[in-house]
């Protein structure tokens, strides 16, 4: 009776895991397939026509799928941004009218053609640096006064680093770094790492977010700058600009799986929705963390929040938004806020380094690793297969025994 | 009041005739003692006990400052978890050889008495050098503090067990140890949901948390360790008496050590000690690493985070008498080592696998942690002869001791690589093996036709003759 009581309990515990791996949506698996991707700077320049002033870039990276293509331009002309673009076409081009791009009127010259075969754009800016005074300890600069506040750092004031030296075509990344110019950047700098990807997986370091062929990163990090106070924190202002669907809206999701950003549980998404039952077309996901060194150890890590996405009348300062988006495009903006109260400050690593994952479709979800399920599977699969044999030969042994016991009668 | 006289008679009839006759023909008639100075009255005995049981008060509620202090142990010190978790290592590390010893150093070499008060003592000095560890900010002599700690704690508790079968054996001896068990939950409870409390005011009275408030406060936590210092002087000064008084000699552990025995064990008590060190290790060092994964994970607040990571004791201190008595009427052993270690399993699984919330998760392992304790430890009785008792218990917690000093600093770097997910799955994976033992033990014990399942009324059966205190 007891032992019963006790299989119940254990097929229990069996359905309660494999209800739990159902319910955690694993990889979808149709998402799973290839591009292949190639990196080009400044795509059509002819630099005996026309120079480029000093720090100016233009990446193009291009993964070409199945029948269609996807085109990310990472541009440090004003405030960084990343534009991508969606096209249906396998031949889809960037051309650049690059006198006009670097001039003052530049709506117009760049574009993505065959223009009608575009789908769908959008793009990140990354628009401001704000740098606050936490005394209060409290982690919230939206609750802080304006006093607090240092004149922020403007991003398209900043001189970038040529980008030619940091370009890898075979990892297809690129690196921009720079500063303003000041004494307090005369040590530091602040960097953006772009990668492009042509399939699932994931990075070693944390946040190690999962990625695939939809997708594109960004790992920016504010290496050894001077904070004005010694109690500063900083937050990063981004804006986010489209043409068709914006994206409005953040969600934070929970996800039990902290494997491979420990103590991680949430996963926030910034999503263009039109309306909540249609899917996602774009997003910029991140992990809610900001490690305090650049590589990590556990206790380096330092959550962030993010404030509610607003409405901006203006386009941002970014030469790509201007060159390549006409008429009224949408565009919100949002601060990512690193640390939390009790955290500690900036200057105690003088390093801050936080990733947001960009592209396409519906972000990828995290699921179990295969050593997990295995683990678990040999964990409870061995004591169930103990108990299928053992109760056979227990069984066998009292079918063999009872004969002997009642020959005698008869 | 009636219920204890009639305790008390049925307790003469019992086997008190001899230490409850003696004062009087000793001191005569003339000199009738209260009940409260007689040590062969309840009373007494009861003030005995309140002694007894505050013995281990103290290092119960320092051994677990560490989990009580997680988050600013790791940030005064500036440690990593799995540095953090050395704090435990540290403490079982002396273990592993002084299970052995714990017994045969009572008996032999110091005596109870005395023994009990050097244990004390080890526990205060280990305290106060923890403390000033972290106030001077030396984190290595932390690390030593705990080693000297651990010296007394464990060996503190076999001196309580001694006390207790000295002054209550053949009495109220399993309701003593199950008394004495809840005080030990007790002081760790306590300790989980205060020491953040003192921590803070520390820290404001210091003027900044940091390692001189940490020293502070353990400092402050150190004088639970005096308290319990004191209590084994008086507990000393009160057996001498009752030896004088009734010419009594003082019973020691009982424990003979013999390693050469070990050859000898049974194949079940092998499975016993499997489960033992697989279970334990997921309890334990899950405790330690507890109050920052239910901030972490599910957002409580440090002293919510606290509460929880105190349920297991907190349960554990009712329930371990009542399951205790529960196990003792029904048997059937390894029936109930099986339920606490699946719903142990469940309890891990709910907290890797879901956002439930998680007092569901701890109070069932509060439950079948209180249930293991009660059904899993009587059962080495069963399965070696008596003379062998010392030893296998000695190795059963010396070999725990062993898997709670590795699984400890394990799982601080497993948390510091991998995350709590694959923590808790390392968890589930120690409690698996703990399963596959205890089902194994089920079937050996079935085919060698072994009493360990029985139900209790077959047993006493089987044992009719012989004596009715085998625990």
């Amino acid at each position: 009776m007891a032992e019963e009581m006790f299989f119940t309990i254990y097929f229990f515990a069996i359905s309660l895991l494999l209800t739990v791996r159902v319910s955690s949506n694993l990889i979808d698996y149709s998402e799973i397939y290839q591009r292949n991707v190639s990196l080009e700077l400044n795509p059509g320049l002819n630099s005996s026509l026309t120079s480029l002033p000093p720090g100016v870039g233009l990446l193009h990276a291009r993964a070409l799928g199945n029948n269609d293509t996807l085109h990310y331009l990472l541009c440090s002309l004003g405030a960084p941004a990343l534009l991508l673009v969606h096209t249906n076409s396998k031949s889809s081009k960037v051309e650049v009218d690059w006198p006009a791009f670097l001039s003052t009127n530049a709506s117009g010259s760049l574009r993505v053609t065959p223009e009608n075969s575009v789908l769908y754009s959008n793009a990140l800016v990354f628009t401001r640096l704000w740098e606050y005074s936490d005394t209060n300890d409290t982690g919230e600069p939206e609750h802080l006064p304006a006093s607090s506040f240092f004149q922020p750092y403007e991003l398209q004031n900043f001189t970038w680093r040529d980008m030619n030296n940091t370009l890898d075509p075979t990892a297809h990344t690129a690196m921009l770094c720079g500063g303003d110019g000041s004494e307090n950047f005369s040590n530091g700098s602040f960097c953006l790492k772009f990668s492009a990807f042509d399939s699932v997986a994931r990075e070693k370091s944390w946040p190690s977010l999962l990625h695939n062929a939809n997708s594109s990163q960004v790992r920016v990090w504010l290496d050894g700058v001077t904070p004005r106070d010694n109690k500063s924190r900083f937050s990063l202002e981004l804006q986010a600009v489209g043409d068709t669907q914006p994206m409005t809206r953040v969600n934070v999701l929970l996800s039990i799986d902290d494997e491979y950003t420990p103590s991680i549980f949430k996963v926030s998404q910034w999503v263009s929705l039109v309306n909540t039952t249609s899917p996602v077309l774009s997003y910029a996901q991140w992990k809610p963390v900001a490690y305090r060194k650049a590589s990590p150890l556990f206790e380096d890590a330092t959550p962030c929040h993010h404030s509610t996405p607003v409405t901006i009348a203006q386009r941002p300062p970014s030469g790509l938004v201007l060159a390549y988006f006409k008429g009224e495009p949408h565009t919100t903006g949002l601060n990512i806020t690193f640390s939390i109260a009790g955290d500690p400050f900036y200057n105690t690593t003088n390093y801050l380094s936080w990733t947001v994952l960009i592209g396409l479709g519906s972000p990828p979800v995290d699921s179990f690793s295969p050593l997990v399920v295995a683990i678990m599977t040999v964990g409870l699969g061995t004591p169930l297969l103990i108990i299928l044999v053992g109760s056979a030969c227990v069984c066998v042994r009292k079918k063999r025994l009872q004969p002997q016991v009642y020959q005698p009668i008869n | 009041m009636s219920d204890t006289e009639e305790q008390q008679h049925l307790l003469g009839d019992e086997d008190g005739e001899v230490s409850s006759m003696r004062p009087k023909n000793e001191s005569g008639p003339g000199r009738p003692m209260s009940a409260l100075a007689d040590p062969s009255r309840l009373p007494h005995r009861i003030i005995v006990l309140v002694f007894m049981c505050f013995l281990g008060f103290g290092s119960y509620f320092c051994y677990d400052n560490p989990a009580a202090l997680q988050t600013q142990v790791i940030q005064d010190m500036d440690l990593n978890t799995s540095m953090f978790m050395q704090l435990y290592a540290w403490y079982s590390w002396p273990n592993v050889v002084l299970c052995f010893l714990g017994g045969f150093l009572l008996d032999r070499v110091f005596g109870i008495r005395a023994g009990t008060i050097i244990f004390s003592l080890f526990v205060c000095a280990g305290q106060v050098i923890v403390a000033i560890g972290a106030l001077s900010n030396k984190f290595w002599l932390m690390n030593v503090g705990r080693f000297v700690f651990g010296i007394g704690g464990e060996s503190l508790a076999v001196a309580q067990n001694t006390y207790a079968v000295n002054w209550f054996k053949g009495k109220e001896l399993n309701l003593v140890f199950g008394l004495q068990l809840s005080m030990a939950r007790l002081g760790s409870t306590v300790n989980m949901n205060i020491m953040g409390w003192v921590y803070n005011r520390v820290a404001a009275l210091v003027g900044s948390p940091g390692h001189t408030a940490l020293g502070v406060s353990l400092m402050i936590a150190g004088a639970t360790c005096v308290f319990s210092l004191s209590c084994a002087l008086v507990l000393g000064f009160l057996d001498k008496r009752a030896e004088r008084i009734l010419n009594k000699e003082s019973r020691g552990t009982g424990e003979v050590i013999k390693l050469t025995d070990v050859k000898d064990f049974p194949f079940p008590l092998w499975l016993i000690f499997f489960i033992c060190v697989g279970y334990y290790v997921a309890v334990f060092p899950f405790i330690g690493l507890g109050q920052v994964f239910f901030i972490e994970k599910f957002n409580f607040s440090p002293a919510e985070a606290r509460a929880i990571n105190s349920v297991v004791y907190i349960i554990s201190a009712p329930a371990s008498p009542v399951l205790g008595f529960m196990v003792d009427k029904i048997g059937r052993n390894i029936i109930w080592v099986m339920c606490a270690v699946t719903a142990t399993l469940m309890a891990h699984m709910m907290l890797a696998f879901t956002f439930w919330n998680p007092w569901i998760a701890m109070s069932l392992l509060g439950v079948s942690y209180s249930l293991l304790a009660c059904a899993l430890w009587p059962m080495v009785a069963f399965v070696v002869p008596e003379h062998q008792l010392g030893t296998a218990y000695g190795f059963m917690q010396s070999i725990q001791n062993l898997g709670l000093a590795l699984i400890s600093m394990g799982a601080g770097s497993i948390l510091d690589v991998k995350g709590y997910l694959f923590l808790e799955v390392f968890f589930c994976a120690c409690v698996c093996i703990a399963l596959i033992a205890v089902v194994m033990l089920y079937f050996v014990n079935h085919l060698q036709g072994g009493e360990l399942n029985l139900s209790a009324s077959a047993r006493a059966e089987l044992h009719k003759a012989s004596n009715p205190d085998s625990e």
